[in-house]
């Protein structure tokens, strides 16, 4: 027989003045199974906490039922006190008369009675309430960065200084990403491979870091605290444990015509490559795709020259199995191809680039030594031309967001060209200038004052050639849309910011939620930026939007004290409101029929196949089977099993099933 | 069919298969189910247009799968349901061996499932007119109207279950029906619980009933219990593409397009 | 004779629905009184066999409310409950049950206005509909003219 208590708050007066507290109490007490009930001023105060222990423990309750605020308010608070007190928390459910009655309805009978109602309703869940015990889960304290730009670097040396085994791959040869790519930095114009090589090395020599360069996510399983991760280690054709990085095979390599990804297509590399002087790990790989050897089966030229055999043209790809605890996706953003504007002439004209060419071109390491040069003769452009927006703040695009970085780094590259060009001319060509951040509208400010950018607001509708010049045909919006044409040497293209190619195929690998436009979805815009809806699977970086190198930088580090938080407990303790499916006695063991269409229903993979096998080890049946550690608790199985077969602990089918039926019958 | 006896004589001489599953003819003109064991057994196969019970009711029955590998005599609806069996993981190649009968009453003998499959997918299912022509008439009819129609139509039921017999689909060991805790659907026949059943039923049904009409043929008063299945193979496709049975193919109600239909949300 | 008070029930998810209820009573917009929520921990949880239960309890209309699409707590759970809604619902109106009485909602925990209006808006076509006779003649459930005494 339950014995079950009414607690019933006034919260100051925010229900007593539109609800009858005393009368909810006095009708809640002659329900059946009640064995107390009371209303108090505020019960979720220290003394109201109180009452509710004692009375557990005087009246011996089996259920608690507090008629105060939402549950989602004062739910943990009301359930520790009753564990404080010796009954599980579980076995306490809250009504609503606060924001779903007091604060919603005038003073009045329906009002009271409506709160009567929802008393009603839980105190004949809290009968079917059952003792639960939190999930006990162990955690493998090594986390997964993946990939290696400035997102993952940082996340990497965050979590590896915190003392926890970090495993990062990156894809490329080396670690660096666009960061190691970049000229000088907004807005402070420092070197970024200054700033970034030394870390890259830190990488590199972390005794917590393993570091796995040419590397890609092969498979994922497993859930918070124990995936189960395989990593495909694309060959590298060389052994790298004998490989010391002197790049003697890289001079004599006879294919020397490949596009550098590094300079953007801007200079050129070998088929046996490091893709830039300060890659990190500094040896060679190479690229099977364009090398002579593995398209046609002769040359080994490379073999011949290296001074310790480290060639090894038969090394196939490796998987490494390993355990992981968390997981940080840093994998960073793409350029949107800019044969996207067919009228701004990109691939048409050699001397439209994208903001990431120019970087190139700006850079001392670049294929130019840091002049600007145009691509097509090698001149240096007497005027220049930014178009700013490209692509980004286009519904008709496809690309209504903000890149938000391009403002930033047009406004640089207008001043490194002034910088570099003395007596150039430079134009802008922007919508609006959005320099949010610390010192960057002065920096705009800047490059518009001191070094005499022009600025036009307005957009380009055609770049066209004419004469040898690329005439950009724009409108002065602030000169009432006069028409301005301006004869460039070279333009320049800020490109949105866009999710890389495979996002998605890697967000459906790791059950990630991602958005429109591909980008990872955080957990909660504001409170949960760098938690995924995915427990246990953090995100840094422009892998969920376009982020400069200090906002990149802000999420590392946020996601890797979440890693640590992880990492600091042995077991995790989880919510056991989860779903399960029933057993029962042999020969039957469970009404489930094992059809599995509750599988391909369960939004996070967590029903399994379960084998019950007899004493010689047959199959003698194959139920599902829920894995505690990845159920989330959303009950989707549950309405959907035809056999009743699993229910959700919390909200079983009779929890719910009572309150229906206590709903709408007054006892 | 002398080629079906033939075969079905040789699978079970060569011990290829210990059950053939066959029509052999019953009292009255009426057929029944036959299991064939024996080779002598196979004699008694038959097949003409009154073998219309469909016969993968068999298969998911543990004394007919308990005897080891089946073969079944299988027309196109017999053979959709095992194809939708197999998609629920009931049978498999390992255990079943289909004797596949055209609707051109022609015998194909199939490899492994995933031929049937492709043989079931030459055919869309398509509602008979004459069930078209009752579906139409309903619609026109004012809920109300409807409402009275199916308490009425329903009224006779005495939950027999030999609906749920008949139909392939209806293989669970314990049915919604049976669950007194909470007593999901009520146990009289009266209105209500005949209402709630046969909703419950054809719900259950939705993206998994082949439209073979064994429940309508099985129900010993002629209830129409088919129009509720069928209503629901119309919306499929109307909302979801329609229905075609498949083994590796998503579930039509376990899975769901981000764009389903949405205008009658508020 | 009082007016006719319709009773509603409301089958809720706790993470968009619930929280935007809670909303409508921290902004203190006024509703209704007739609609009683049950708490769900996601639509993709709510048995639409409840629905049904609901009307043999005596229920004049139902109000069913989750999240957005691609706003699911759960990913998903809110995108299969609309595909059962949607055959649920048709076989309701193929069965003759008067589906102008349940109300199907997306309620998200920012949108606590659009839960006042929804439960209003629900409450006045109830009230226009009338008691749910047709369908406790049935349940052989005696009609209430009255919620509240």
């Amino acid at each position: 027989m339950s014995k079950i208590g009414v607690f019933v708050c006034h919260c100051g007066e925010n229900i007593s003045a539109t609800v009858d507290c005393a009368r909810v109490a006095e009708t809640s007490g002659k329900l059946d199974g009640v064995a107390y009930s009371v209303d108090y001023k505020y019960m979720c105060s220290d003394p109201g906490q109180s009452l509710i222990k004692s009375a557990i423990k005087e009246k011996g309750l089996t259920g608690v039922v507090v008629a105060a605020c939402s549950p989602r308010m004062h739910e943990p608070t009301f359930r520790k006190a009753c564990a404080e007190a010796g009954l599980n928390p579980y076995m306490c459910e809250m009504a609503n008369l606060r924001e779903h009655v007091s604060w919603v309805h005038e003073k009045g009978e329906a009002t009271t009675e409506k709160a009567i109602d929802l008393v009603r309703i839980l105190v004949e869940k809290v009968k079917y309430n059952q003792s639960l015990n939190a999930i006990k889960v162990p955690v493998t304290k090594t986390a997964l960065v993946i990939g290696g730009g400035i997102a993952g670097i940082q996340a990497s040396l965050d979590i590896a200084n915190t003392g926890h085994k970090v495993i990062l791959i990156e894809k490329d040869p080396s670690i660096g990403g666009h960061m190691s790519q970049l000229s000088e930095t907004f807005p402070t114009l420092d070197c970024s491979q200054c700033i970034l090589t030394p870390r890259m090395v830190e990488v590199a020599q972390h005794p917590n870091i393993t570091l796995y360069s040419y590397a890609e996510l092969e498979s994922v399983e497993g859930f918070i605290g124990n995936f189960k991760v395989k990593i495909r280690r694309k060959s590298k054709s060389i052994d790298e444990k004998l490989c010391t990085g002197c790049g003697l095979c890289t001079t004599k390599c006879p294919v020397k015509k490949i596009p550098s990804e590094f300079n953007e297509g801007l200079g050129m590399r070998t088929a046996i490559y490091v893709p830039f002087p300060q890659a990190v790990p500094n040896k060679p790989v190479i690229d099977r795709e364009h090398c002579t050897y593995y398209l046609k089966g002769k040359c080994r030229i490379c073999e011949k020259v290296c001074p310790i055999q480290a060639i090894r043209f038969d090394q196939e790809d490796t998987i490494e199995e390993v355990e992981i605890g968390a997981i940080v996706l840093a994998t960073g953003f793409s350029v949107k191809q800019p044969d996207f504007f067919p009228e701004y002439g990109y691939g048409k004209y050699p001397d439209v680039i994208t903001g990431l060419q120019f970087e190139r071109l700006a850079s001392a390491s670049g294929p130019t030594l840091g002049e600007i040069r145009r691509p097509s003769d090698g001149k240096v452009p007497q005027n220049i031309v930014f178009v700013a927006c490209a692509g980004s703040r286009d519904e008709a695009k496809g690309i209504p967001y903000c890149s938000k970085i391009c403002c930033m780094y047009i406004a640089k590259h207008a001043m490194l060209y002034q910088h570099k060009v003395h007596g150039g001319k430079s134009y802008v060509f922007y919508m609006d200038i959005r320099a949010g951040g610390k010192n960057y509208e002065e920096f705009v400010r800047r490059a518009i004052e001191e070094d005499g950018v022009n600025y036009v607001r307005g957009r380009v509708s055609r770049i066209y050639e004419k004469n040898g010049k690329l005439i950009v045909k724009g409108v002065d919006t602030l000169l009432g849309a006069m028409p301005v044409d301006i004869e460039a040497d070279m333009v320049v293209l800020a490109t949105a910011g866009v999710a890389n190619s495979d996002a998605e195929a890697l967000a459906q690998k790791l059950h990630v939620s991602y958005d429109a436009y591909k980008f990872f979805a955080e957990a909660h815009p504001k409170l949960k930026p760098v938690e995924t809806n995915t427990a246990g699977i953090f995100l840094a970086g422009a892998c969920q939007s376009p982020r400069d190198i200090p906002e990149s930088v802000s999420m590392a580090s946020g996601a890797a004290v979440k890693v640590a938080c992880l990492f600091s407990q042995d077991e995790l303790t989880r919510d056991p409101l989860i779903a399960v499916v029933n057993r029962m006695a042999p020969p039957v063991y469970s009404s489930c029929v094992g059809c599995f269409l509750c599988v391909s229903a369960c939004p996070y993979q967590a029903i399994e196949k379960e084998e019950i096998k007899n004493r010689a080890g047959e199959v003698i049946k194959t139920l599902a089977r829920v894995n505690p550690g990845l159920c989330q608790g959303c009950g989707t199985c549950v309405a959907f099993c035809r056999t009743k077969s699993i229910d959700l602990q919390g909200y079983t089918h009779e929890q719910m099933y009572t309150e229906v039926m206590a709903l709408l019958n007054e006892y | 069919m002398d080629e079906l006896i033939k075969r079905a004589k040789e699978l079970l001489e060569a011990g290829t298969v210990k059950v053939v599953i066959g029509y052999e003819n019953g009292s009255a003109d009426k057929t029944r189910a036959l299991f064939a064991i024996e080779p002598k057994d196979a004699d008694k196969l038959i097949f003409d247009s009154r073998c219309v019970m469909n016969l993968a009711t068999y298969i998911t029955k543990a004394e007919v799968k308990g005897k080891g590998k089946m073969a079944i005599t299988a027309t196109l609806p017999v053979m959709r349901a095992i194809i939708q069996l197999a998609s629920e993981f009931q049978v498999n190649d390992s255990n079943l061996l289909v004797l596949g009968i055209t609707p051109e009453s022609k015998m194909i003998e199939f490899k492994d499932l995933a031929e049937v499959e492709a043989f079931v997918h030459k055919y869309t299912i398509e509602i008979e007119a004459k069930y078209s022509e009752k579906l139409e008439k309903l619609d026109k009819m004012t809920p109300s109207e409807r409402w009275s129609f199916w308490i009425e139509e329903l009224s006779p039921c005495f939950k027999c279950y030999a609906c749920r017999a008949a139909c392939p689909m209806c293989y669970c060991h314990k049915c919604t029906v049976e669950f007194n805790q909470p007593q999901w659907i009520p146990v009289p026949s009266h209105d209500l619980g005949n209402l709630e059943w046969h909703m419950m039923r054809a719900i259950h049904l939705a993206g998994r009933c082949i439209d073979c009409d064994a429940c309508y043929n099985a129900c010993p008063l002629g209830i129409p219990l088919n129009l509720l299945t069928k209503r629901m193979l119309i919306d499929a496709k109307e909302h979801f593409g329609g229905y075609q049975p498949s083994i590796k193919a998503d579930h039509l109600m376990s899975t769901y397009k981000p764009d389903d239909k949405d205008n009658f949300i508020m | 004779m009082a007016e006719f008070e319709p009773k509603i029930v409301a089958f809720v998810c706790n993470w968009c629905t619930y929280a935007g209820a809670d909303l409508t009573g921290t902004s203190r917009i006024k509703y209704a009184s007739n609609v009683r929520i049950v708490r769900f921990p996601c639509t993709g949880r709510i048995d639409y066999m409840l629905l049904v239960k609901a009307f043999d309890e005596g229920a004049d209309g139902i109000i069913v409310s989750g999240c957005h699409p691609n706003d699911c707590h759960y990913t998903s759970g809110n995108f299969h409950a609309r595909r059962r809604w949607i055959m649920f619902r048709s076989l309701c109106d193929f069965i003759g049950i008067d589906i102008r009485r349940i109300k199907f909602s997306w309620v998200s925990a920012a949108e606590g206005a659009k839960w006042a209006d929804i439960v209003n808006s629900t409450v006045a076509a109830i009230r226009e509909l009338g008691p749910y006779e047709e369908y406790q003649k049935v349940a052989k459930k005696p009609v209430k003219e009255v919620i509240n005494g």
